[in-house]
């Protein structure tokens, strides 16, 4: 990454027949495929750290070696003659010997396996395999398939044992939860206990296992390889925009692979992006639209539905809100945006909170992080529950020996809720250690993680303090709460120009997209509201509050485009037909009856907003792994509304004094009405949980795990608490979802102990 | 076991990593559990060393000397590897057998006595290296075994 | 029985010094003086001209291991001595007699090793079954602390918990690094990236006890003990049918035949010498024909075996040379570690074969398996524990082809039951006895 590398040395390497000149340092495995020749491998991955060399599976011979290589342990030398089962009757030998090694205690039962047809163990037995089994003794046999969470299964006698699995656990995801037990012959994965492996990452290993020995409790025999068919698309379960491909089967969606874009994912995905699609087939799915009578919501016919939605709109014509989902692609939010602004003059929304382009000018890929020297994270929320993906990048940075600086309430920095902005301040002040070895770097990225900020902005005048514009190795970025809030906001923008008027009496609010839809603020505003049209995907989320409401699709139902938090615009694919019309098709026929020509498809809808956005970069241009947009000019983004508050100074560290603490809510990964549709999801969301400083635990004789009351006036919840030695002293941290109604103050109370204290009293 | 978490702490300090610390936090742990290895003491471990319980049990599960399940009171281990047998380890083993009521391999039914056979234990020349709670006894035979069982009963009692 | 010069057990009149007060009236911690006051890399000379070589196994020159360790100006992390006391190869128990009869002898060579190559750590992985030696050494440790010897060294003593693998030396740095002892690839090599990837020399304890005799006597006069290519003493571990076993300090080339009749007392019970294992149960087995053998590292190669650990196991006429390997090869399997494919499973089907030979249940075709899956494990596993079942097995097969032959022939063990193997168990966890077909690990 850093610009100052030099150009890397070649050396010269011979693989059977074939010469090659690579760059120092390069393994052998890459190296023979750079000439076209395969070394075959089981538990060699380069993603999962430095080579383990345990499954023999790569022997090669190597001229001037007596024995056989590990050819994966090995780099390149000058001169090295290598050779391969190819040529070599010596290393083919010692392949076959290593496939009838693992073939001895392999139960072969590809027929009723899932990965049969796409199994690496398949595959190479077949090219280099033993013909016949000299092995006439009792295989070891084991528990199968056995579960390691509600969405992964374990069949111990397919595993080879090539520990990717608990290697990805300790080595990427740093989780420690999958691991090997026992020694030798007996050794096997397992969790501890009979606990699921609960990681936000968990499922990457089912992709890693070279064998069906990890299986996807969701796939499990639903389909085999050569029925179905993969469908390139992005992920917009959050700003990441991991790059997947959804298997399709008999027109629906059976599981959600990695198509690994290197600069965005590496090949992770997290379990949110992999394991939602079955929301698409929930119960309460909107496949008609419904409008309000006399027994609540009724099915009506679309020339109903959009005769209605045209009344609405006429009679609300100069009185109508729009409150927009950051889920929406870009072009969706930009066919709304003709309709609403350009022919409605309805030009105030309720936008996602959307990335400040002044960051345009520190971009970098993503990938940039691990190679960073100093990263600085900065804001409320944990990098994870806002973009997985990021955390792995911060990981990896750290085991390659950088810096990583956290500000934040459970940070390496603790720091009080709110904080983020005065610490920019500080460092862009630059008197500390800190920011001296910021403005030195070559390789520094800033993070910031939260709400508040200007969404980025305030990260960008750091940024700009520090002199970024000017080293391409550093750069920043902003982990927006949703994922194409940016997109949404810029097609929003561009759709027609027209002066934002504050709408006293609301006539309709128009809400578009289960975000929106599952607002409170939004929810709040359509209490004022003489009308609501809601466009979503679930009557859970429609009952109750709407007069009209129309059928959404889902992302994998979609064409389109999606700005991730680079700022990279990637193209998402229709992977499966959505069971209702596209909201392009109906949007243009509504648009029509106001005089506005809208093309009933993405492409159409695309090819006018990029003339606005994006240069009329072409969709085709896009490609299958999106292209990061060159840095932007630095341009200061408008300064902060109001000059942010002082966070709040902790409770006296009184003994006695027992003061209030700041509720810290903070959105979880895995929440929100998809998530919600997958039970098998259900262990992974948080439990209902109170993290509190030991010494505010302390002060109210709780202990983790004891049941705790938060109040603030009016209103209570009960929860069990956990210490977090980590969490700054005089925050109270919830998952929002268990938070209810309380305020930004709470009082927290061990349920217990006032128990007895009541008891005395009486 | 707030104790046990400070004593592995200590530990932890002689090493420049402290995860160096987890073979003998298992086997501080395993002496104040009684012999064995339950899965709170391995919680204990990991909270101690900020590691997973499933780290610690991948470690534990790993070497031969810490135990997953529940021993006797007393731990007999007779060693059959090559020069031991060749010297009679057999007989020693099936005296055992015979005094202690219970196959090798097994807990006697009172959980006084569990008997094993263990690999080489480092006493080749001084064959029959018996481990009784991990202390040796050199030069066993099947004849010394009445006496040594006696004694450890007596020990009990 | 004639005498031999003593250098490990010198001063000891065959008992133990305890007493750090009694080792320095004997002249200890001379040594110690002397190296200090040269320059680590004066001292790495005087081992090169002793011609030691690794006592562990390996038989690796000690002087070349420690010059390979980069100097503190090359690379600036700090530097680790790693002993390697965790004794576990079978027939071999030498390292826990010097420690019990020496462990300042072998202390002191800790600290001249550590100057040597510029460290101020040491680690003595000690294996966990040895618990009076670690008793015995922590006690010396303190003396020496006490007697402020230690010349700001830290030395650790860090117990293994039972797994003969962690005498491999990177499982052992792994094992010390708090991880399952699996080896590690190589290259690296612990000189360059050892303990926490940091430069590491891994060394037996004979090794380094012989260290402090080499900087006493000097490396010239060392060298003339023994033989060229293997100079010095060997304390020689004699176990098996063997009237007087033990661990007796030798020089090296010396016979196998003054090895169990001159010093050992022969085969007792008036029995035939059937076969002598030279160098632990790793090592390839030898005959009585081979008896006139010297006990060096190249006299051992020429008889197609090796000197390893010098664990010399003496095996009479009323031994089954099937059972033997089912015996062996069973240790093996116990102790593989499980990471790479051609151990974990090779050692186990190992068994099984040599299983059904000895049950009287095996063909002809079943022979040729044994030998076919010995060679397919042979050279192609991550460490060399793999290697060592096969070779070890391949061996008993190449000397005693007749006695296998007869399983076969037979149908039967041509022992009747009489062997002096017959029934032994292995560890109860993963094998039921011979006569029934092997148990099926379970988790
Ligand atoms: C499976 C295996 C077990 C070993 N066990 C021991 C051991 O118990 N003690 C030992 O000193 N070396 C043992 N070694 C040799 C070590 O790997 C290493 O070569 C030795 O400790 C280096 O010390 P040295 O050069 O002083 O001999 C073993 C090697 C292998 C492959
Ligand atoms: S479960 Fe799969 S990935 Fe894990 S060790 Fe076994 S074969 Fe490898
Ligand atoms: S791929 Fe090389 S050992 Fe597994």
């Amino acid at each position: 990454m850093s610009a100052s590398s030099p150009a890397p040395e070649l050396v010269t390497v011979t693989f059977d027949d074939r010469t090659v000149s690579v760059p120092r340092g390069t393994g052998l495995v890459e190296a023979a495929a750079s000439a076209g020749i395969e070394i075959p491998v089981f538990c060699y991955e380069p993603r999962l750290g430095p080579p383990l060399g345990a499954c023999r599976m790569c022997l090669v011979e190597i001229e001037g070696m007596p024995k056989l290589q590990a050819g994966c342990t090995l780099t390149v030398q000058e001169g090295m003659v290598v050779r391969t089962a190819a040529t070599s009757a010596k290393a083919a030998e010692g392949q076959e010997a290593t496939l009838e090694f693992i073939l001895v205690n392999h139960p072969l039962d590809c027929p009723v396996c899932d990965k049969g047809g796409e199994c690496p163990l398949q595959d190479l037995t077949f090219r280099y395999g033993p013909g016949r089994t000299r092995m006439s003794f009792s295989k070891l046999t084991l528990d199968k398939p056995i579960p390691v969470s509600p969405l992964i299964a374990l069949d111990r006698e397919r595993c080879i044992l090539c520990y990717r699995c608990t290697r990805f656990s300790e080595e990427v995801a740093e989780d420690g939860l999958l691991v090997a037990r026992n020694r030798g012959a007996r050794t096997e994965i397992a969790t501890f206990e009979d606990e699921p492996y609960r990681s936000p990452f968990s499922g990457n290993v089912i992709e890693l296992c070279p064998v069906g020995a990890l299986t996807s409790t969701l796939y499990r025999f639903e389909a085999r390889p050569w029925e179905i068919q993969d469908v390139p698309t992005v992920c917009t379960a959050c700003p990441v925009g991991c790059n997947v491909s959804a298997t399709i089967r008999e027109g629906k969606v059976k599981r959600i692979l990695s198509r690994n874009h290197p600069e965005i994912d590496r090949g992770w995905l997290c379990d949110k992006g992999r394991f939602t699609y079955p929301h698409l087939r929930a119960e309460d799915r909107i496949t008609a639209p419904l409008r309000r009578g006399r027994k609540g919501l009724e099915e009506v016919s679309w020339d109903e539905a959009l005769d209605l939605a045209e009344a609405l709109l006429r009679e609300a014509r100069g009185s109508i809100v729009t409150a927009l989902s950051g889920s929406e692609t870009t072009e969706l939010a930009y066919a709304l945006a003709r309709l609403l602004r350009g022919g409605l003059d309805a030009h105030s929304a309720l936008l996602p909170e959307a990335t400040s382009s002044a960051l345009d000018a520190f971009r970098l890929p993503l990938s940039a992080i691990a190679s960073a020297e100093l990263v600085v994270v900065l804001g409320d929320d944990p990098v994870v529950e806002r973009a997985p993906i990021v955390d792995l990048w911060l990981k990896e940075a750290r085991r390659r020996g950088a810096e990583v600086v956290v500000y934040s309430p459970s940070g390496t920095v603790p720091t009080p809720p709110g904080g983020g902005a005065a610490v920019c301040a500080e460092l862009a002040a630059g008197r500390s250690a800190l920011a001296r070895r910021l403005r030195a770097s070559e390789r520094a990225v800033l993070v910031w993680s939260g709400p508040g900020g200007g969404g980025g902005a305030r990260l960008a005048e750091l940024a700009h303090a520090l002199g970024f514009e000017d080293r391409p190795g550093c750069g920043a970025f902003h982990l927006p709460a949703t994922p194409n809030g940016k997109g949404v906001a810029l097609a929003w923008a561009a759709a027609a120009d027209g002066e934002e008027v504050e709408v006293e009496h609301v006539k309709l609010l128009v809400v578009s997209g289960d975000d929106a839809a599952a607002s409170p603020d939004v929810r709040a505003l359509a209490e004022r509201a003489d009308a609501v049209l809601v466009v979503t995907m679930f009557h859970g989320l429609a009952g109750g509050w709407a007069d009209l409401v129309l059928p959404a699709t889902g992302a994998l139902e979609r064409d389109g485009t999606a700005m991730n938090l680079e700022g990279r615009v990637q193209r998402l694919r229709r992977a499966v037909p959505p069971p209702c019309p596209d909201e392009l098709v109906w949007l243009s026929q509504l648009s029509a009856r106001f005089g506005i020509d809208l093309p009933p498809h993405a492409a159409g809808v695309y090819a006018e907003l990029a003339a606005h956005l994006f240069r009329d970069l072409p969709l085709e241009a896009i490609g299958l792994r999106a292209p990061l947009p060159a840095r932007q000019p630095y341009e200061a983004p408008p300064p902060p509304a109001a000059v942010p508050a002082a966070p709040a100074p902790a409770p006296a560290a009184d003994e006695h004094f027992v003061g209030e603490l700041r509720l810290l809510r903070y959105r979880p990964l895995f929440s929100g009405p998809a998530v919600e549709r997958v039970p098998e999801l259900g262990f992974q969301r948080p439990p209902r949980e109170l993290e509190l400083a030991p010494r505010d635990a302390e002060r109210r004789g709780i202990a983790t795990g004891d049941p705790v009351l938060a109040r603030s006036n009016g209103t209570s919840v009960e929860l069990r608490a956990r210490v977090n030695g980590r969490l700054v002293p005089g925050v109270a941290r919830i998952a929002d979802e268990h938070a209810g109604e309380l305020h930004a103050t709470i009082e927290v109370t061990a349920l217990a102990l006032r128990g007895a204290v009541r008891e005395a009293d009486e | 076991m707030n104790a046990l978490a400070e004593e592995i702490r200590k530990l932890s300090g002689q090493y420049p990593e402290r995860r160096s610390a987890i073979l003998p936090a298992l086997r501080l742990a395993q002496e104040r559990h009684g012999g064995w290895l339950p899965p709170e003491a391995l919680r204990e471990v990991a909270d101690a060393l900020e590691l997973t319980p499933a780290v610690c049990l991948s470690v534990a599960s790993f070497y031969d000397q810490l135990h997953l399940e529940p021993p006797g009171r007393h731990l007999v281990e007779v060693c059959t590897n090559v020069s031991c047998a060749l010297t009679g380890a057999q007989q020693v083993v099936e005296a055992f057998e015979r005094e202690l009521g219970t196959p090798a391999g097994t807990t006697s039914v009172d959980g006084a006595f569990t008997l094993g056979t263990v690999e080489c234990l480092g006493g080749c020349g001084w064959a029959t290296v018996v481990a009784i709670d991990n202390r040796h006894r050199l030069r066993v035979r099947a004849e010394d075994v009445p006496e040594i069982v006696e004694e450890l009963r007596a020990g009990d009692a | 029985m004639p005498e031999y010069p003593q250098l490990v057990f010198a001063g000891t009149d065959g008992g133990a010094v305890l007493s750090l007060a009694e080792y320095e009236a004997r002249g200890g911690l001379t040594a110690l003086r002397k190296a200090r006051a040269m320059e680590p890399d004066a001292v790495i000379a005087e081992l090169e001209a002793s011609g030691l070589r690794g006592r562990g196994g390996a038989f690796f020159p000690t002087g070349r291991k420690w010059a390979f360790v980069p100097k503190p100006d090359q690379l600036a992390k700090p530097h680790y001595l790693v002993v390697n006391a965790d004794e576990s190869e079978p027939g071999t128990f030498k390292d826990r007699e010097i420690i019990l009869r020496v462990p300042f002898r072998f202390l002191e060579g800790c600290l001249i090793a550590a100057h040597a190559i510029s460290s101020q750590h040491v680690f003595v992985y000690i294996r966990g079954e040895y618990e009076r030696e670690f008793e015995v050494l922590r006690d010396a440790l303190d003396q020496l602390r006490r007697g402020g010897h230690l010349g700001g060294v830290t030395v650790v003593l860090h117990r293994g918990a039972g797994a003969y693998i962690c005498g491999e030396e990177t499982a052992l740095l792994e094992s010390l690094e708090g991880k399952r002892g699996q080896p590690r690839t190589k290259p690296p090599f612990p000189a360059v990236a050892g303990l926490y990837a940091a430069p590491t020399a891994v060394n037996n304890v004979e090794s380094i006890t012989t260290v402090t005799c080499v900087l006493e006597l000097g490396g010239a006069e060392y060298a003339k003990l023994g033989t060229p290519g293997s100079s010095g003493t060997r304390v020689f571990s004699l176990s098996g049918n063997v009237a007087n076993p033990g661990n007796y300090e030798l020089p090296h080339g010396i016979s196998l035949r003054e090895l169990i009749y001159d010093v050992g007392g022969g085969v007792p019970g008036g029995r035939e010498l059937k076969a002598v294992i030279p160098g632990g149960s790793s090592t390839p087995i030898l005959t009585a024909a081979d008896i006139d053998t010297p006990l060096d590292f190249d006299s051992l190669v020429q008889a197609g075996s090796s000197i390893g650990s010098a664990g010399v196991i003496v095996i009479d006429d009323r031994c089954c040379l099937v059972q033997l390997g089912i015996r062996v090869s069973q240790f093996y399997e116990h102790e593989s570690c499980g990471k790479c494919t051609p151990c974990r499973v090779g050692t186990r089907w190992l068994t099984q074969i040599l299983q059904k030979i000895e049950d009287g249940r095996a063909s002809q075709a079943d022979l040729d398996l044994l030998l076919s899956v010995c060679d397919r494990i042979l050279g192609k596993c991550l460490c060399p524990l793999g290697d060592s079942d096969a070779i070890a097995v391949a061996s008993y097969v190449a000397k005693f082809r007749d006695e296998f032959q007869a399983h076969v022939d037979l149908g039967r063990c041509p022992f009747g039951g009489v062997s002096s193997l017959e029934g032994i168990l292995a560890p109860a966890a993963l094998h039921g006895r011979h006569t029934h077909a092997p148990e099926v690990a379970r988790a």
